[in-house]
């Protein structure tokens, strides 16, 4: 037969912190009770049930991807952060400002100029375009004088060398006779002119190097003319 | 080590960087996460979500853990909190908490176990678990927190009357409620189980 008290009795039996006499009084009811006896024993049926639950092995999972995620917000919530974030963009920014507004800075002996457009650099150009010129054609000249001073050196060199050489292995071959002399002279002599050749084509190619980059300094010289020219 | 081995200082030494600490905090914690949310949700890809988001929490929030409280109850607030968020969003999507979809997918989990050393008993524990996922799933949400408090989490009613921000006595009536419903289910499921049984005679 229902029992009035179930609900409130059961609720206390539950409760962990009932005083000692609440418990007593509780305990006695569900010896009288014999409704209230089988409603206690299904929910502590329950309860075993519930308790049964074994843990169950995580599954594989990246703990530190998870950090190194966080942590990088983490990071640009701190103070200061922003500066850095934004830093690059702001440089390329005014990069880009100065570009098109084709700012100059120019400094003379009273401090900086700055101007924007090309309207005052117009004689800038044509002196810049003479320097040019005199630069390519003062450089030209220095080159060919080291080419030759450093053409002369080398000859000289390999034929100290050659001599010194000679007079080695000619000491050392005293008992040949002259007409083994006459041979061993004459191909020296014959490297000596092989090499002179080698070391003749290979400063022809360095000398040809160096007049195509004047021919670019030129050219550029020409482009900043043609630039300065509309304007 | 010993200094090593207190929540506090891991989550000091996890602060000031080191990843170690971190990961023996997540060690130490991820199991009981992880089999809170499979009691929660109902289904291991949900347990498993809760997890990372959890401890994704747990960093992103570290500094602020000042150690007035226990580590652990300070971990299983957040857990607590991402379940609920978690429920709503289910709710929204589905409109009812975890669908019996979310049954049948702890059902292919059961049938598909680890493959552990002991397989037999490892296959006992998972459908026992799941049997008990699958009566959880019928509480509503309140009532099932209440019974993941008492009874896994070992917390008084006091306890969870203020972590919940409820009364005692609504905690204690919602936890005997919620025994009473899971009485019923049993009943049910021993009376489908009793009522299936002759038609399986029939056919044999």
């Amino acid at each position: 037969m229902p029992c009035s008290k179930t609900a409130h009795l059961l609720t206390e039996y539950f409760d962990d912190s009932l005083s000692p006499l609440a418990r007593t009084e509780v305990e006695r009811h569900l010896q009288e009770c014999e409704y209230c006896a089988s409603e206690l024993e299904e929910l502590l049926g329950v309860q075993n049930v519930l308790q049964s639950w074994r843990d169950e092995r995580v599954p594989h999972w990246d703990r530190i991807t998870a950090v190194f995620r966080s942590a990088h917000r983490l990071e640009s919530d701190l103070p200061g952060s922003w500066v850095w974030r934004w830093l690059p963009t702001a440089v390329s920014f005014f990069m880009l400002i100065l570009l098109v507004f084709n700012t100059s800075v120019s400094s003379n002996g009273n401090g900086f100029a700055v101007s924007f457009g090309s309207s005052g650099a117009t004689i800038d150009e044509e002196q810049l375009e003479q320097r040019l010129l005199s630069f390519a054609a003062a450089q030209q000249q220095q080159q060919e004088r080291d080419l030759q001073a450093l053409m002369a050196r080398v000859a000289e060199r390999m034929d100290n060398n050659n001599l010194r050489l000679m007079q080695a292995v000619m000491e050392q071959a005293r008992e040949l006779n002259a007409d083994n002399f006459e041979q061993i002279y004459t191909y020296f002599e014959q490297q000596r002119q092989l090499d002179m050749e080698t070391v003749q084509v290979s400063y022809q190619q360095l000398l040809d190097s160096d007049f195509e980059t004047l021919r670019t300094m030129e050219q550029l010289a020409n482009y900043v003319q043609f630039q300065g020219e509309p304007r | 080590m010993a200094l090593y081995d207190e929540d506090e200082d891991l989550v000091a030494a996890a602060l000031a960087g080191a990843i170690p600490a971190w990961e023996k905090l997540v060690r130490r914690y991820e199991s009981r996460i992880y089999n809170y949310g499979l009691r929660l949700t109902g289904n291991s890809s949900d347990a498993m979500d809760l997890t990372q988001d959890v401890f994704l929490g747990v960093f992103r929030n570290l500094h602020r853990f000042r150690g007035d409280a226990r580590f652990s109850s300070w971990i299983f607030r957040i857990a607590h909190n991402r379940a609920v968020d978690l429920n709503r969003r289910k709710k929204l999507l589905s409109g009812h908490p975890y669908s019996r979809d979310d049954g049948q997918n702890s059902d292919s989990r059961m049938a598909d176990p680890d493959p552990g050393d002991e397989p037999d008993h490892r296959l006992a524990q998972a459908q026992q678990n799941g049997h008990i996922q699958q009566l959880l799933q019928q509480l509503p949400m309140d009532q099932r927190l209440i019974v993941e408090l008492k009874i896994y989490q070992s917390m008084t009613f006091e306890e969870i009357a203020q972590a919940q921000e409820i009364s005692e006595n609504t905690a204690k009536t919602r936890f005997y409620t919620a025994l009473r419903k899971l009485k019923s289910s049993l009943e049910e499921n021993s009376n489908a189980m009793l009522q299936n049984r002759p038609s399986v005679n029939r056919v044999l």
